[in-house]
């Protein structure tokens, strides 16, 4: 099926469309820069591909066009990715797809951002992680890392003009919908500026809103508040040291980030985990998103006022995190998987233990549930508040809950199943308008299946090796260390120089607590990344925030971001 | 001795707000100003005895008039701060005109016998509304009448989409919201 | 010169009573948050190792706050915005004036009233202060000078005046009920029996109109579910988010107050008051003897089985922290053994033999720990709500204001005056 769909291209635009081999398995096709959008819009429409989960650019300054962009291709529909490329040379414009997807806008703006590939017809084309007055792009190779910038002045995201034709739209919208209304004046509105330290923005976003009244007119976000580079910081690490750092990617769910990256990198390597090391995934993987959906959750309901709740899901989510810190000594930056399986086995009694603290989560779950099900303040705050539709959700580049609470039953682990995924019974939940009622539901709903993944995971785990028998990859045991010249050697090599991965491109990923969770890596046969771009799931679900929050109330806002469950960490990376 | 006191201070607390009413450029401060003046005068009511238009003064005029007020100068696009046009044109006029009611207000006052100051509250409560049910019914009702068409007004304000071409001004803005 | 006198031992009654009613109610909140959201809750600050079970937080907050920096915004209006934390405090205390604590007191053969004044118009006196709570909250949010601040200056006046509507209207149907402004007259209204069995209180004979009050005074008080003014998760502290030190402990205080003050008024229209049920105050009169001697046996069992608990936690936890809190169920025990005490020497003085003014003092004195002991319950019914249901957005308040409430606050008023014109 998916050979078939690049020779079905190349028919279709015969000679300027050219496969790329991979060996990973990754379908890639090379196109010219004047054929991208027609290809584009294409694949979009005959091929079924809905979603563009992200943009990725790469530098290459030894070739005559130094920058490649890759966009990621899926198709919801008829289960196949597509990885399309185009070259560029400096300042050689790619043309813009952000009319064929929106989550393309952006997408683009990082990759002019941290390459500075310029987009040609891009409608906002302005850094979007770095700070405006930022100067270079820090991920050309040719950056000089060691330089600081000094960087002081806040961003006004909206100027005068702006507010001008905010308040002409708004007067517009209301004589379209009333026949008559009285003029907006641009003074009646009034701008206000949600983040990024406000109680709401978990973590440190900044929304700015124009207000009239308490309705929001327009709203435009900022984010990059904590960014920190972490695809540059990679490409200074060998492979394994990269594992901390995805712990701070989605703080929530750190073991899911290790996890997903180490599968993304056997896979550049070609090879597997073992069994055991997988099914350890998917335990430690669902306790993972039981928690993130407990934080989302939680925090969501005392944006709206409900602060009990916090309490008791807070309190399970604790109690996880107890097990988890004994499991690997830290509760949020677990750092526990490796490359080719599992830092260490599990400890005596976990099994036990985990089951008991699953009932403690089904305590938690259904005291909420009897607080908030038929609580008439509670539907009233979040049915049909910050409603998106299948559609747009798609084309923002929406995964997991997100998109399922829209009605769509799209989950990684079942359209395209790893660590064994296959072999366990569960549903995936969905809703039905996409609002943040749904949203908070899915969720709930979820950690139900992720217990019962659990439960199943725990009943069925193999024996037999932690780690794969690969001593390029894996670290030898210690009484191999000290008992043998070779062991003392594998370990110097794999210490000094890190895992020898072969030169190639891989696109690995995984369903994340907030959704696809990608890491998209490129290795030139040394032993750091050459380029190591993450597909975090709440950067393309924020980007629709400011077309969510329009035409509502502030707190409806507030209650739609809790429900998106955006983590800084790895919004800004 | 003491009652006179009481007198004076709310007299003071009527008169001395009442001036800043009248001569503060800021739209807002004369709102706050105007709360004592309110407050003042209630005080005079219940320091001659009137118990119930003390209270209801409160009621009717700080708890919802001026707090209407407020809330409307405070929604709406007034210069805040902004000094007013004092040109010769609008002065003259304005002066003429205060001039004539202030001889209007002196003319009555003094024309009519006040009796004693200061007198112990008595209660009024039952027979006031027993004149409001007899003596009073047709008065009382008009002023009902009266209310029942602002009312509908500011019901048919706010259904603008309906009457589109009436164009309404400003609705309660209260009810609106 | 008596009245005076009378009135400022009043004043200061209500102002202890208020006061020690906030402390209690700030140590209650956080108490009772805590055992809803199954948590310990304050537990650490102590007095020489006696942590009297957190109540000695509040006390610790005071210190704090008093000693903080007063940080004020640059821009503000000085004038403005010091005055308003005065405003909402001194508007909380004046409701006071016209609740009804108790029937009266026989002081020196002086029948005196047990509320501080007597209005013939109490009941739009409360109605005409609880409209001024408004200037307070808007003045704070305006001269703060800060977006948010006016924002929920303006959340703040509009629930206000939507909401003083509805709780007049639901009090009307009270006054034609028990035909009069004057709080002391509903009071005693309550005392009365419906077919000789059923208290005449104002929740059996008016139960919508206390639905629509008791949701009309939560409103009032700012609290959740209708705490829009505030509002932490959106528009951060709302009205007092610029203020600090003793001047955010006002607003603090202010709210609690509040508290106190909707607690009070729910039970002086709809709970009877001072009243007891079934107890009427010459039957208390009569057996006040009995009921002494019951009482001091009572209070004596009942502190000596709290002592005993701590004794027995005191060899429970003999040295458990090793510093000066292993003093504290020493201490409660023997506090409690010296209550209990207390009570069986006053057994000693004979109490059942109690002439006609001791007679006279035990009725007072049971009609306004009644009093108090209903305002207790309806404050942690605040407290209880707070911690249970989401917050209001806006438009849903005024929706349920003036759609929901006004309406059914003039049907129940048409209802009650068809009935009353009927009966």
């Amino acid at each position: 099926m998916s050979q078939k769909l690049v020779e079905r291209l190349q028919q279709e635009f015969s000679g300027e469309v050219q496969a790329v081999s991979n060996p990973q398995g990754d379908e890639t096709i090379f196109v010219g820069r004047d054929k991208l959008v027609d290809v584009l819009t294409h694949l979009r429409d005959t091929e079924g591909c809905e979603q563009l989960s992200d943009v990725v650019g790469v530098d290459y300054p030894d070739r005559d066009q130094r920058f490649e962009v890759n966009y990621l291709l899926r198709s919801w529909k008829n289960n196949q990715r597509i990885i399309v490329k185009v070259a560029a040379g400096e300042d050689e414009p790619v043309p813009t797809a952000t009319g064929v997807y929106r989550s393309a806008d952006w997408h683009e703006r990082e990759v002019f951002d941290l390459l500075g590939v310029p987009f040609d017809g891009h409608p906002d084309l302005r850094r979007i992680l770095c700070h405006h007055q930022f100067e270079g792009h820090a991920l050309r190779k040719d950056y000089p890392i060691e330089q600081g910038q000094e960087c002081s002045r806040p961003e006004h995201l909206f100027s005068d003009q702006d507010i001008n034709a905010a308040a002409r739209r708004a007067t517009n919208l209301v004589t379209e919908l009333e026949g008559a209304g009285d003029e907006i004046h641009p003074s009646d509105l009034l701008t206000v500026n949600l983040g990024p330290s406000h109680p709401a923005m978990h973590g440190a976003l900044r929304a700015e809103v124009l207000i009239d009244g308490e309705t929001i007119i327009e709203a435009r976000t900022e984010i990059g508040y904590i960014h920190r580079c972490f695809e540059k910081e990679a490409e200074d690490h060998t492979w394994a040291q990269v594992m901390p750092y995805t712990d701070r990617l989605n703080y929530c769910s750190a073991m899911l980030n290790n996890s997903i990256y180490a599968s993304a990198v056997e896979k550049l390597i070609g090879i597997e985990a073992t069994p055991r090391a997988q099914a350890i995934r998917v335990i430690v993987g669902e306790l993972s998103r039981i928690i993130d959906h407990l934080v989302c959750v939680c925090a969501n309901l005392v944006d709206v006022g409900a602060l009990t709740n916090y309490w008791y899901l807070y309190n399970v989510r604790e109690s996880i995190y107890e097990s988890l810190e004994k499991l690997c000594g830290s509760r949020l930056t677990t750092n526990y998987a490796r490359i080719g399986g599992m830092s260490h086995d599990l400890y005596d009694g976990f099994e036990t233990e985990i089951l008991h603290k699953l009932k403690e989560m089904d305590k938690g779950n259904s005291d909420v549930m009897k607080l908030i099900a038929r609580n008439g303040i509670f539907l009233d705050r979040t049915v049909d508040v910050g409603v998106i539709n299948q559609e747009d959700a798609l084309s923002f580049g929406y995964t997991g809950p997100c998109l399922r609470a829209t009605g769509l039953a799209y989950d990684l682990r079942k359209s395209s199943p790893y660590w064994g995924y296959e072999n366990y019974d569960f549903a995936i939940p969905t809703g039905t308008s996409g609002d943040t009622h749904d949203r908070i539901m899915v969720r709930m709903a979820e950690m139900v299946q992720s217990r019962s993944i659990i439960v199943q995971a725990l009943e069925n785990i193999p024996d037999g090796p932690l780690n794969v028998d690969d001593h390029s990859v894996v670290m030898p045991p210690k009484e191999k260390v000290y008992d043998s010249i070779e062991g003392v050697m594998n370990q110097f090599k794999l210490v000094y120089e890190g895992i020898q991965v072969p030169a190639g491109e891989a696109y690995g990923f995984g369903e994340g607590a907030n959704g696809e969770l990608g890491f998209f890596c490129v290795s030139d046969g040394t032993g750091n990344p050459y380029r190591l771009k993450v597909r975090p799931p709440c950067f393309p679900i924020f980007s629709s925030y400011a077309f969510l929050a329009q035409g509502g109330m502030i707190p409806d806002a507030i209650a739609t971001l809790g429900s998106l469950n955006i983590i800084a960490g790895e919004l800004d990376r | 001795m003491t009652s006179d006191l009481v007198f004076i201070l709310l007299a003071l607390l009527t008169i001395v707000p009442a001036v800043w009413v009248v001569f503060s450029p800021n739209i807002v401060h004369a709102g706050f100003a105007l709360l004592f003046t309110l407050f003042g005068v209630a005080g005079l009511y219940a320091y001659m005895g009137a118990d119930f238009i003390a209270v209801t003064q409160m009621m009717v005029y700080i708890g919802g008039v001026l707090v209407l007020v407020l809330f409307t100068v405070m929604m709406t696009r007034v210069p805040l701060g902004k000094r007013a046009n004092y040109g010769l044109d609008r002065f003259v006029p304005a002066g003429v005109l205060s001039l004539a009611v202030f001889g209007l207000l002196y003319k009555s006052i003094t024309s009519v016998d006040w009796g004693a100051g200061h007198t112990e509250a008595v209660p009024t409560v039952a027979e006031i509304g027993t004149n409001f049910m007899t003596n009073y019914i047709f008065p009382f009702e008009y002023v009902s009448l009266v209310l029942l068409a602002a009312m509908i007004g500011a019901a048919i304000l706010i259904r603008e989409e309906k009457f589109s071409e009436d164009e309404p001004e400003n609705g309660e803005t209260e009810v609106q919201s | 010169m008596t009245i005076v006198f009378d009135t400022l031992a009043k004043i200061g009654f209500f102002f202890v009573l208020i006061m020690g009613l906030v402390v209690v109610l700030i140590w209650m909140e956080r108490k009772g948050a805590a055992f809803i959201q199954d948590r310990t809750g304050p537990n650490r600050a102590s007095i020489g190792g006696v942590r009297l079970a957190g109540l000695v937080h509040p006390v610790a907050d005071v210190f704090k706050l008093l000693f903080k920096e007063d940080v004020a915004p640059a821009n503000r209006h000085a004038a403005l915005y010091n005055l308003a934390p005065w405003l909402v405090m001194t508007v909380a205390m004046s409701t006071y004036a016209v609740i009804p604590f108790g029937d009266y007191l026989t002081v020196a053969g002086r029948r005196v009233p047990l509320v501080a004044a007597d209005l013939s118009v109490g009941l739009l006196y409360v109605l005409a202060i609880a409209s001024l709570a408004t200037y307070g909250v808007v003045m704070a949010g305006w001269a703060s000078n800060n977006k948010f601040t006016f924002l929920g200056g303006i959340r703040a006046t509009s629930q206000m005046i939507s909401y003083e509507i509805s709780m007049g209207l639901a009090l009307m149907g009270l006054v034609l009920v028990f035909s009069s402004l004057r709080l002391t007259d509903i009071v005693a209204g309550q005392g009365d029996l419906i077919w000789g069995f059923l208290p005449k209180w104002g929740v059996v004979v008016q139960p919508l109109g206390f639905i629509l009050f008791i949701v009309a005074v939560f409103a009032e008080t700012n609290r959740n579910p209708f705490d829009l003014p505030e509002g932490e998760s959106e528009i951060v502290a709302g009205f007092h988010l610029e203020y600090s030190s003793m001047k955010f402990a006002l607003f603090f205080m202010a709210e609690y107050a509040h508290m106190v003050i909707g607690a009070s008024l729910i039970a002086t229209f709809y709970f009877g008051g001072y009243q007891i049920p079934w107890l009427p105050r010459p039957l208390i009169e009569a057996n006040a003897g009995l009921i002494l001697t019951l009482k001091l046996i009572g209070v004596a069992l009942i502190s000596m089985m709290i002592a005993m608990l701590f004794f027995r936690r005191a060899q429970k936890e003999k040295g458990k922290f090793g510093d000066a809190r292993d003093r504290e169920p020493v201490l409660g025990a023997g506090l409690w053994v010296l209550v209990a005490g207390g009570a069986l020497a006053g057994l000693v003085l004979k109490p059942w033999t109690i002439g006609p003014v001791g007679a006279d003092m035990v009725a007072s004195l049971l009609q306004v720990m009644a009093f108090v002991a209903k305002v207790v319950f309806f404050a942690w019914l605040f407290i209880w709500v707070r911690w249970t249901l989401p917050r209001f957005r806006y438009d849903q308040l005024m929706h349920l204001g003036w759609k929901v409430w006004l309406p059914l606050g003039l049907a129940n008023l048409v209802v009650t005056a068809l009935v009353m014109a009927i009966v």
